[in-house]
């Protein structure tokens, strides 16, 4: 209810008569008023003809799942390149190629890069995700190389210091047993793998060791290393591409 | 309740069983064509090929079509050119069309015209880029780049997953746009990317200096042993499976068989026919020799290789009709040889009735010659099939006269459009038995383009 202001300025006032309340009569009629227009508001639905449903588009499901895993993954080269690198005395990538050329061992990196499974600029190759066996080749013939020149470094030049070898920081022994095999394995191990031999599954020394006496016994007498010398760059070679450093 | 709990877990695991199935073993349910002696070459035309001087010829002023012509185009040394009158003094090209044939093509064509009657081409592909590695990864995968990477296998590592995962060499990529992609694909067949043909002899060479092949051998088996036994400790043994597989194909790889085939000089000398002093081709022709080497030996199942040069933006243009024609010179020889090379496996057959060539591009080039003299990148396409599985002689789909995009090939299910590289994909996976879906996100088979 508004009541009128009072004001100075203006006669004679009007007093506002307040409107009285809706009767009960009035309220019934509104109410009965509004049920008539809903009724007619719920009068009978229009008629929709049916008509079939238009197709869905088609979907394949890919089965091939390309969404990423938190699972063991090849490595990327580089991680291999850079192993290499570190394993052989901390060289540069100029000074790997330079110390893994000779006598056809290796040439240069320009001529691999794609087939590292590295990306290529030049011709605007992308990277490889992951290894395959012309990789494996690749990397098979550069640490055959690089464990080759470790060889003649570390164990053919008889004037190289213990504390000076890059790989083989062992005194070598001749046609060793294989206890004596086992202890100076066990330098490489801890070296390329990271850890001791022994926490290996148990004939992984009794397999490396029947390769060297293989290697060697094949090369008696004939090549510009001794034959145990070649027995352990074999050895070498094959556990700078051993399984377990291709993950992470 | 234990017998319940009993059923869930036996229910479960066949479950995973199945849903782990891997799709080289679904492979050999598939229905349709044996394909198991077949070979396939894919062949990128690097750069963005000019469609209206082979494929889709233009040879009006017809909207924005400004067509080859004497004016924008070296036509010395062009075997297929012949000059009809434009305006003036200039001339363009008359196309080439013969009574025999419904394809009608342009001069680029070269030495592939001999061949017609087994040209598949596929005209009025919608590319929808404009990009280089965008339209190749369209064009390989079928999929556009995911954030600057393939989201899908490409078409030659899909067919060697279902057709070769037990070749030596199951696909070998010579700057080929291969993409490896997706769980449950065999580890085999992850591309061997190259930059050149003589790489792969490069990789495989050893010195005898020091370690012989017999020691290689020895160390090979170490490593096989190690990573076999280590798959069977191993939560996850199928890396470490894979590498096993890997490292079982390297006495063949490195035995020097192959190195010595696959030396620059043993392939030129094995395949003199082909133009290694090309201007725009000499190491596409090399790769071409490469296929065929290893076709022949069969160790592979796939080789993708590169023909470049076709990215002229500016007075290189007038050279691009020369370079389509050296590029289809390089893929005519192929077959020639193709067809005088006895299958390696089934007697009284010939190469060439079981291999298949794809060809495609990234995209096409403007139909206007822009202001330096050249085309640019457009967003339509046109590609090449040249497969005993595909219609020959065909030209299917097609691009409006005045604006050389792609105009709606038919009625696909989802309503009239252009054909696109993922029904191209689609197609010719099941021209060999292979299902498209597992590889293939989009795409629909286009049964007009297979016999």
């Amino acid at each position: 209810m508004r009541r009128a202001q009072p004001s100075a300025s203006r006669a004679p006032q009007v007093a506002l008569v307040s409107r009285p309340p809706p009767s009960r009569a009035a309220n019934l009629r509104a109410v009965l008023a509004g049920a008539a227009w809903l009724c007619a508001a719920c009068g009978p639905a229009r008629v929709i003809a049916p008509s079939p449903p238009s197709p869905l588009p088609p979907h394949h499901e890919q089965a091939i799942d390309t969404t990423p895993k938190q699972r063991p993954r090849m490595m990327p080269p580089e991680v291999y390149l850079r192993a290499y690198m570190m394993w052989f005395g901390g060289l540069a990538p100029l000074d790997v190629q330079a110390r893994a050329r000779g006598k056809q061992l290796f040439d240069a990196w320009d001529d691999y890069l794609a087939a590292l499974g590295l990306p290529d600029y030049r011709l605007d190759l992308p990277r490889q995700t992951q290894t395959n066996s012309l990789m494996l080749a690749v990397f098979g013939r550069l640490g055959e190389a690089l464990c080759v020149r470790a060889v003649e470094h570390d164990l053919h030049s008889p004037k190289t210091p213990l504390d000076q070898r890059v790989v083989f920081a062992f005194d070598p022994v001749a046609a060793p047993t294989a206890a004596q095999f086992a202890e100076r394995f066990d330098v490489l191990h801890r070296g390329f793998l990271g850890y001791p031999a022994r926490l290996a599954p148990a004939d992984r020394t009794a397999r490396y060791h029947a390769l060297f006496d293989d290697v060697a016994h094949r090369h008696k007498g004939k090549n510009p290393l001794t034959p145990d010398e070649t027995g352990w760059a074999a050895v070498c070679t094959a556990l700078i591409q051993h399984p377990e450093t291709g993950l992470y | 309740m234990q017998r319940r709990m009993a059923l869930r877990l036996l229910g479960g695991g066949v479950a995973a069983l199945a849903a782990r199935r891997p799709l080289w073993a679904a492979a050999a349910a598939a229905t349709g064509p044996a394909a198991e002696h077949d070979y396939f070459v894919f062949i990128h035309a690097a750069g963005g090929w000019d469609v209206t001087l082979w494929a889709d010829p233009r040879n009006e002023r017809k909207g924005l079509v400004e067509p080859a012509s004497t004016d924008n185009t070296d036509v010395a040394g062009l075997a297929r050119w012949k000059g009809v009158a434009l305006d003036g003094d200039t001339d363009t090209f008359a196309p080439l069309a013969a009574s025999d044939s419904k394809l009608v093509l342009g001069p680029g064509i070269g030495a592939l015209y001999d061949l017609r009657d087994r040209l598949t081409v596929i005209n009025g592909l919608a590319m929808n880029t404009v990009s280089h590695p965008d339209g190749t990864m369209f064009s390989a995968t079928g999929r556009h780049l995911a954030g600057g990477r393939a989201p899908a296998s490409s078409i030659d590592v899909a067919i060697a997953n279902e057709l070769g995962a037990d070749q030596l060499l199951p696909a070998v990529a010579i700057q080929f746009p291969s993409a490896f992609v997706g769980e449950h694909l065999d580890r085999r067949v992850i591309p061997l990317r190259v930059s050149s043909a003589a790489t792969v002899a490069k990789s495989l060479s050893r010195s005898t200096a020091y370690l012989d092949t017999a020691d290689r051998a020895a160390i090979t088996a170490v490593l096989t042993d190690e990573a076999s036994a280590l798959a069977g400790r191993s939560v996850f043994p199928e890396t470490y499976e894979r590498i096993a597989s890997q490292q079982r194909a390297q006495p063949r790889l490195i035995g020097g068989e192959l190195e010595k085939a696959f030396t620059q000089k043993a392939l030129q000398d094995a395949y003199p026919s082909f133009d290694y002093k090309s201007r725009s081709q000499s190491a596409g022709a090399l790769s071409a020799a490469f296929a065929l080497e290893a076709i022949r030996r069969n160790v592979v199942r796939s080789v993708g290789f590169a023909l470049g040069g076709l990215d002229t933006h500016n007075q290189n243009y007038k050279q691009h009709a020369r370079t389509l024609q050296e590029l289809f010179g390089v893929i005519a020889n192929l077959i020639a040889v193709l067809d005088a090379t006895p299958h390696p496996t089934r007697t009284g057959r010939k190469l060439a009735d079981h291999t298949h060539i794809l060809v495609f591009s990234e995209f096409c080039r403007t139909p206007q010659i822009n202001l330096s003299g050249g085309r640019d990148h457009y967003p339509n396409n046109s590609a090449l099939v040249i497969s005993p599985r595909f219609r020959g002689g065909l030209a299917f789909g097609k691009t409006d006269p005045e604006q050389l995009l792609p105009a709606d090939a038919k009625t696909f299910a989802d309503g009239p459009r252009p054909i696109a590289p993922p029904d191209l994909l689609a197609t010719f996976l099941s021209a060999f038995g292979v299902p498209p879906a597992p590889y293939l996100r989009d795409g629909e088979v286009v049964p007009e383009l297979l016999r």
